[in-house]
């Protein structure tokens, strides 16, 4: 196998690409919706594809295999679903510099058409697994969206969707993604992450819990001061500040001479 | 002693005595009442909580109500006796010289006089009946939870609602289809129409074929790589609900247990000491997952009879 990144790449185009995804960016809001990707790319199919063969070739074959079965480096791509690779792409997680480099949320690599490129090229390896979910924000319950997030995304992401500490490893706060990339991981199940199928949620919970996710980056705090989201702990504290202040008070009065 | 001595004891002790009476007979007449209300009050309230409490607990309970219920009449007895120790007992200090033995018959005549006419001994019954009205009614109360001791649980804690062809369904009712479970997978099941079944709930998820480690057995338990154990931890009984789908750990919240998927659950971290029960699986003709049987084990954390 070659190295992965040669050296005669330009440097020039990692300068370029952060640029490339700043001026992209409005274009990943809520008004796109991820079914609609395929179509796009369709349009842009025949400079799209040579493109993402060309970028799969020098960015993600060397540890993927050039026909995607895997290396000993890396996983198969084989059939892992157009949203896997949607998802690791477009949250910057892949590519990575080296094979045990953390997997971590980055500025996606590529513009979001060589993105959606890359997807249908991947795909090419080997159909099958979680298509990209069809979302309809319009269309979705927050409040049910809200319970199958309690039930299931809240134990390891936290209720407030802070992130967690997990054994030797974190769950990530789920703010930062966008709802393709919310609902792509909870069908993908990236890294740690449990899979989540048709059996745990329909894909219409999945749209109300999509939803969820985007109400929780700026909740509604109708029960009052939310200490900010800080969780249990900081409540506990200003619970025994507050209250024990107050029991004090009461005991000075109590014991107070007349 | 002389008898000029005990004389001049005794006209002291009555100048105290009088002094004593004048205060209590000011206190009685204006600000003591008050204070002898509210502190009875103060019972009352107790009284009223301490009932509603014992009703809220007789109708199924609520705990929210129940702990305010409670802090309401412990509140409402300690600001009883509060006031009363405060504001309605005399607080001034009382000295009385030793007497000779044994007092004259003048003393104990005066004596008797004084407390068997005077108010300020006789006007306490008020009081002292609201006392034992608030701490009787707070005993009974406390009494109602004693019949939460029964009945015998019997074998209730070994057994679940699972058993052999039963449906596993998920959180909305479901019956689960092993189809719809993807690889990493997870799902919290319940036994067909057990939907929120506190011993019955389990986690089920899919490995990849050929990494469990079957015990014996157990061979046939986890078709397809689809495996469930109960979701109970074997600790402290916290939702082991955490799948740590890399290194096919299930993680307890509570306490950071962990247990090893492909090796039948084996606690391999923290303080739980038992793996959690395994449940059998079958694959059914539509392709639905049902159980073959009931948990490998009683589910939860150990108990009296079981450690």
């Amino acid at each position: 196998m070659t190295p992965r990144r040669p050296a005669r790449r330009p440097p020039a185009v990692l300068l370029v690409a952060p640029l490339l995804v700043v001026l992209a960016t409005p274009l990943l809001g809520g008004h796109r919706s991820a079914g609609a990707q395929s179509e796009a790319a369709s349009g842009a199919e025949a400079g799209g594809q040579v493109e993402a063969e060309q970028t799969y070739l020098a960015d993600c074959a060397s540890c993927h295999g050039a026909d995607g079965r895997g290396t000993n480096r890396g996983p198969t791509l084989v059939s892992v679903g157009k949203a896997s690779t949607y998802y690791y792409l477009s949250t910057g997680r892949m590519p990575i510099e080296e094979p045990n480099a953390k997997i971590d949320r980055a500025d996606p690599a590529y513009s979001p058409e060589l993105i959606e490129a890359l997807v249908e090229y991947v795909d090419g390896f080997g159909g099958g697994g979680p298509d990209l979910p069809h979302l309809a924000p319009e269309e979705a319950d927050l409040g049910k969206g809200g319970r199958v997030y309690r039930a299931q995304c809240a134990s390891c992401h936290t209720t407030a969707g802070g992130g967690g500490a997990l054994l030797r490893q974190e769950a990530p706060p789920v703010y930062h993604a966008t709802p393709a990339e919310t609902a792509a991981a909870i069908r993908v199940g990236p890294g740690t992450m449990p899979a989540f199928g048709e059996a745990a949620l329909t894909d219409e919970e999945l749209n109300d819990v999509v939803a969820y996710v985007e109400y929780l980056s700026s909740p509604q705090d109708r029960g009052g001061q939310p200490l900010w989201h800080l969780g249990p702990l900081i409540e506990g504290l200003v619970g025994w500040v507050v209250g024990m202040g107050l029991l004090v008070l009461l005991a000075l009065w109590i014991g107070k001479p007349t | 002693m002389t008898g000029d001595d005990r004389q001049a004891d005794v006209t002291g002790d009555d100048r105290q005595a009088d002094v004593v009476g004048d205060d209590a007979e000011a206190d009685v007449t204006g600000d003591d009442r008050n204070a002898e209300r509210m502190a009875a009050g103060g019972f009352a309230v107790c009284v009223v909580a301490a009932l509603a409490l014992a009703l809220v607990y007789r109708r199924g309970g609520q705990p929210q109500l129940e702990g305010a219920l409670l802090a309401v009449a412990l509140g409402g007895l300690g600001f009883g006796l509060v006031t009363w120790a405060r504001r309605v007992l005399p607080h001034q200090e009382e000295f009385e010289d030793r007497e000779t033995l044994p007092t004259t018959d003048e003393e104990r005549r005066q004596v008797h006089d004084t407390v068997g006419a005077d108010e300020v001994i006789a006007r306490r019954p008020l009081l002292i009946r609201m006392l034992g009205a608030a701490v009787g009614a707070l005993g009974v109360a406390a009494l109602f939870p004693i019949r939460s001791l029964g009945p015998h649980p019997g074998n209730t804690l070994e057994r679940t609602p699972w058993e052999r062809g039963r449906r596993l369904v998920n959180a909305e009712g479901h019956p689960v289809r092993a189809a719809d479970i993807p690889l990493d997978g997870l799902v919290t099941v319940f036994p067909e129409g057990e939907v929120g079944s506190s011993d019955g709930q389990a986690v089920l998820i899919r490995v990849g074929r050929g990494l469990i480690k079957a015990v014996p057995a157990r061979e046939d338990w986890a078709p397809e790589g689809l495996i469930a154990f109960s979701k109970v931890c074997t600790h402290a009984g916290c939702p082991v609900g955490l799948y740590q789908a890399d290194v096919h750990q299930l993680l307890c919240p509570c306490h950071q247990s962990a247990f090893d998927v492909l090796r039948a659950a084996q606690p391999v971290f923290g303080p739980a000491a038992r793996p959690l029960p395994q449940l059998p699986l079958n694959i059914d003709a539509e392709g639905f997952l049902t159980a073959g049987g009931d948990f490998s084990a009683p589910v939860g954390p150990a108990w009296w009879a079981r450690r």
